[in-house]
């Protein structure tokens, strides 16, 4: 295979001297006295930037750490990937298409907003409850699952909107029982080992709904047809060189193309989350619940029931997950396993956007959307670029938890 | 000989100074105590000692070996011990076995059956030796504690660092600690203590560093520390012109004067 | 006191090795069940030992089974011995024999150089113990890579890393078909290819009995081999590592280094047991490493006990037989349970109400009440004695007999 090796040799240079940043930087900048905080991750994108050269000229003259020097270091290593690949791949689509580009980033960014509404559900348990619910890519699975039956089986004339409403409600009711039952165990002190009870118990709750949807549903993947056709209508009236909506199809400057089905999740996700924004910052609900993700005992002194905030963050954040499958149902075809790479891509985004950050979680989903949708359409062999689909979320995982486990927007210590 | 170097030592937070350019030196089983107000930074610097967290600047020698760029464990073995602030027992592990852990580490190749005598003498020294096979977090909250003591004892360090040793204790297992205090430095170990116990310090150390806003403010004998109007100041706030007392049993950190 | 608990002891591993010894008789229709449930016995105690004494919750432990298998897969796929060169595949002069490689770049170049090689010539494939051997030192080299990487994790990034690392390594098999077979799967040798005599009876490579009894002695080996760590000085420092890495540090204990040793043994056990497990199987592809494997040996060991190595391994064997008892369906009038699927719904609710109100798990209680018996009597009895009348001479107490080596104090 001639195609990867200029490919592979530049990924190789840019490692190496990433790590060489990576363990040298922190000592140099300690042997001149200065504030070590950060300087590996630094050293690692400036040296993969810009190789021995920027190396030296990191350690001589060894400048704060800021968001600046990172970020324009990172996109010059995004540079050097995009360039490397250009030369290495010609005639792929990724580097002659700049409208495959567009649709395949438009998409990534669309399915990335709703992979961002699923990972805000599980940021807001983990901010309140303080662990990670290894279940939340279930309550995906169960969302979805439960808007098929609801449009399709049980109520076949059902508005899909209804049947989105009935998902939500019902994870949101499976969320709270959960949490009665198994975690609120957890803060009257019934169980020993908190920590690692919550990842178990909520591991074997993944387990547990994986296979009793399967017992219950069957393995035949669920199909649900999209949500709404669209109008035909064209912006400007004639050409159509703006917008062009045909019933399955939106079309943007003649250029970037997106489903419909995909166009409606992505509506149904910014409305969630301006209602999400809404009743946190608005309400006193809300409020109460972020009071206590900040500090559960002032909260509770302040009248706060800080045992029922942690039924309702789990609820919700059940729920959220619930409405992003209910969404996408009508876009993927459904299984009782599409949970699990739901679960995995809601742990890199949080782990990405910083543990407990709600934008953090936001903005990671639209980071993951984009590298997966490029990832699928750049890869050269078709066959690989789908298998290596989960793969791509995983690598950024585990780079961020090298470089900076508290991701981007995390809460330092 | 026993000999501890602090050379100029800071920690930053973020834009906070916890420990600002402190040094001092220790010679000999001295019995040190360090106090100052909440939020001086009396933890953090025992922290920068033990190894648990490295300094932003300055050095730390002890026996003549640099330490502070060696990891925690390796510290102890040069011989440093602390205990913290909160207890931290080995809660599912049995007393025995919390006594043993340090032994086996400080002599690799030595067998667990090598300690076991000693640790029942150093349990039985500390009046928990009918709990030698319980678990850890059967321990009352001042049990705990006299084992975490317990575990010092099994490291046998040159110099022990202990945080609030005399913190929610009932006094009579103060009086054991107390105890265990005097004669351990007796058998030539030095010792700083955190307290917030003004009355047990004074009488306990033979020498006070005083700590405010991460610096070291003053460092001598009770007596003098005492008088110190710095020391008064950090303690009462520049307005005061009363002496300071130090009989009292907690000190005045509840006035909002502290904060200011 | 010390005397009974060594008797108990001796009598616990007398007695469990000859009812394994026997079970073949017992049911000798079922071995390939019994096969199976050594092999999940032995990840589900090796898992014990990483996260119940290690507190290390690691998602990543059937993918280094995987590892084992694959490895071992791999090697039996590609390399061969010969007694002459090839001149055609990519090969190295091992002794009187070739190590040759028929790499994916030459997938026939053996073939073709068959006609060349003298009359003869052998090829044959390295025994599988050989390996089954490179699967643990590969599984090994992991387990040391991850643990490094691991090191500043705390228990929930933990678990998130060793779950990224483990879906890397499938989806990379599965998207390699070229080499690994992809989700086709990939084919082994038997144990014992020619077949195996045994006290005068000749086996053939299908028989169960002999792949149940090397499975037996890996798992013993790796139940002593474990006990013997965790009654070490290596089981007392992961333990304290478990509870309070700081305090275990500020103790003199080296945390890095430990962490690291227990990553890497139970990657070479699990790659062990991955390995042995493909050449009894003969066929694996990758979802023998999928979530789900990691879910059913969690549960086991969870409901066996986490802090009990022989809890875990009972756990696990009983759990396989009950699972593949349960298979048959049950009907009920005209309704008909599906039990291939709902049996695992019973287990993964077992899993989670054992973890509810037994945290210790099932079977660990049980074994605890007889180790432990007594502790708590003594301590209260101890406790009412006058203080004078505690002489070291008649204290009993101690399981542990203190040495007369006397460190200096």
């Amino acid at each position: 295979m001639e195609f990867p090796t200029i490919f592979w040799y530049t990924v190789l240079w840019l490692i190496v001297w990433g790590a060489v940043g990576a363990l040298v930087t922190p000592r140099v900048y300690a042997r001149k006295d200065k504030f070590t905080y950060q300087t590996g991750m630094l050293g690692a994108f400036v040296g993969a930037a810009l190789g021995p050269i920027g190396l030296i000229l990191l350690w001589r003259l060894t400048p704060a750490v800021s968001a600046k020097w990172l970020g324009a270091s990172g996109i010059v290593v995004l540079l050097w990937l995009a360039l490397a690949f250009a030369k290495a791949a010609p005639n792929n689509l990724c580097v002659t298409n700049g409208s495959f580009i567009a649709t395949q980033i438009a998409n990534g960014l669309v399915i990335g907003a709703i992979y961002g509404l699923m990972a805000l559900g599980l940021t807001l348990i983990f901010s309140i409850l303080g662990i990670v619910s290894f279940a939340h890519g279930e309550f995906y699975m169960l969302g979805g699952m439960v808007t098929y039956y609801a449009t399709q089986i049980w109520f076949p004339n059902l508005n899909p909107l209804l049947g989105v409403l009935i998902a939500a409600l019902f994870t949101f009711a499976l969320g709270a029982i959960f949490e009665l039952l198994f975690l609120r165990p957890m803060i009257t002190g019934q169980i020993e080992r908190p920590g690692e009870y919550a990842i178990l118990v909520t591991f074997g709750l993944a387990f547990f709904l994986q296979y009793t949807t399967l017992s219950l549903v069957g393995a035949s993947p669920k199909k649900v047809p999209r949500f709404f056709d669209y109008p035909r209508w064209k912006l400007p009236a004639e050409t159509g060189g703006l917008l062009k909506v045909t019933p399955g199809n939106l079309t943007f400057f003649d250029a970037i193309s997106i489903p419909s089905a995909r166009f409606t999740a992505l509506i149904i996700a910014l409305v969630l989350l301006f209602v999400l924004l809404y009743f946190l910052y608005r309400t006193w609900t809300g409020k109460a619940l972020r009071a206590v993700s900040q500090d559960r005992q002032a909260a509770a002194v302040t009248g706060i029931n800080p045992k029922r905030m942690n039924t309702l963050a789990f609820a919700l954040g059940g729920m959220l997950a619930g409405i992003s499958g209910a969404a996408l149902v009508q876009v993927f075809s459904w299984v009782p396993w599409v949970g699990i790479p739901a679960s995995s891509r809601s742990f890199v985004i949080i782990v990405l956007g910083g543990m407990g950050s709600l934008p953090g979680a936001f903005i990671g989903g639209l980071i993951l959307g984009v590298v997966e949708a490029l990832g699928a359409g750049c890869v050269p062999d078709p066959h690989r670029a789908a298998a290596y689909l989960p793969a791509y979320g995983m690598i950024i995982l585990v780079l961020v938890l090298l470089l900076k486990p508290t991701g981007l927007f995390g809460r330092e210590l | 000989m026993i000999q501890l170097e602090v050379n100029d030592v800071s920690k930053q937070f973020g834009g906070l100074l916890a420990v600002n350019h402190v040094s001092f030196q220790v010679q000999g089983p001295e019995l040190i105590g360090l106090i100052g107000p909440n939020g001086a930074g009396k933890t953090t610097l025992t922290n920068l000692l033990s190894g648990a967290l490295k300094p932003s600047s300055g050095t730390i020698y002890m026996n003549g070996q640099r330490i502070d760029v060696l990891p925690p464990y390796k510290i102890a073995k040069v011989g440093l011990g602390r205990t913290f602030q909160v207890t931290r027992a080995f809660r599912r592990m049995t007393v025995l076995e919390n006594l043993l852990v340090p032994a086996l580490a400080m002599h690799p190749t030595a067998r667990q059956a090598q300690f076991v005598k000693k640790a029942r003498e150093v349990a039985e020294f500390l009046t928990i030796d009918h709990l030698l096979n319980e678990y850890a977090r059967a321990l009352s909250g001042g049990q705990q504690k006299l084992l975490e003591l317990g575990r010092l004892l099994m490291l046998d360090p040159d110099f022990i660092i202990l945080d609030e040793p005399f913190a929610g204790v009932h006094p009579r297992l103060m009086e054991i600690i107390y105890e265990y205090i005097i004669e351990t430095n007796k058998q030539g170990k030095a010792f700083l203590i955190i307290s917030h116990d003004m009355e047990t310090i004074f009488t306990l150390s033979q020498r006070l560093l005083v700590m405010a806003f991460g610096k070291l403010i003053a460092d001598g004998p009770p007596e003098e520390v005492k008088r110190d109007p710095a020391v008064i100041e950090a303690y009462l706030g520049s307005d005061s012109d009363k002496p300071w007392q130090p009989e009292r049993k907690t000190p005045p950190a509840a006035g909002d004067r502290i904060a200011a | 006191m010390r005397g009974t608990m060594r008797r108990l002891k001796i009598l616990t591993w007398v007695v469990g090795t000859s009812f394994l010894l026997i079970l073949p008789w017992l049911i000798p229709t079922r071995m390939h069940v019994a096969v199976i449930a050594l092999y999940y016995a032995i990840l589900a105690s090796s898992w014990a030992l990483l996260a119940g004494y290690g507190g290390q919750f690691s998602f990543a432990h059937m993918a280094f089974a995987g590892l084992g298998a694959y490895t071992a897969g791999l090697i039996d796929k590609f390399i061969r011995l010969t007694t002459a060169p090839t001149y055609a595949c990519t090969e190295f002069p091992l002794g009187s024999w070739w190590l040759v490689i028929q790499d994916t770049a030459s997938p026939t170049c053996l073939e073709k150089a068959k006609a060349t090689m003298p009359m003869g010539a052998l090829i044959v494939k390295l025994p599988a113990w050989m390996d089954i051997l490179m699967g643990v030192v590969v599984g090994g080299l992991f387990g040391l890579l991850i643990g490094a990487l691991v090191l500043r994790l705390r228990r929930t990034y933990l678990a998130l890393f060793t779950i990224a690392f483990a879906e890397i390594l499938r989806t990379a098999i599965n998207a390699e078909r070229d080499i690994t077979g992809g989700p086709g799967g990939l084919k082994l040798s038997p144990l014992f290819p020619n077949g195996v005599t045994l006290l005068g009876h000749e086996f053939t490579a299908a028989d169960k009995l002999p792949p149940y009894l090397v499975m037996l002695g890996l798992f013993l080996l790796v139940m002593a081999l474990m006990y013997w760590l965790a009654g070490s000085r290596f089981g007392l420092f992961i333990r304290a590592i478990r509870e309070d890495e700081e305090a275990a540090g500020s103790l003199g204990v080296d945390v890095v280094r430990y962490k690291i040793l227990l990553f890497t043994i139970t990657a070479m056990i699990a790659a062990a047991a991955g390995g042995m497990y493909a050449h009894y199987v003969r066929v694996i592809a990758p979802n023998m490493m999928v979530i789900k494997e990691m879910s059913v040996v969690i549960a086991m060991a969870v409901i066996g006990g986490m802090e009990s190595l022989l809890g875990a391994a009972i756990g696990a064997i009983i759990i396989e037989f009950a699972l593949e008892q349960l298979r048959s369906n049950i009907t009920i009038g005209a309704f008909t349970l599906n039990m291939a699927d709902w049996r695992l719904v019973v287990f993964g609710a077992l899993l989670m109400i054992t973890l509810r109100f037994w945290g210790n798990g099932l079977i660990h209680p049980i074994i605890q009440r007889i180790t432990r018996r007594g502790v708590a009597e003594e301590t209260v009895a101890k406790r009412l004695q006058p203080r004078a009348a505690t002489e070291p001479e008649d204290d009993t107490r101690v399981k542990i007999p203190a040495s007369p080596l006397e460190p200096d104090p």
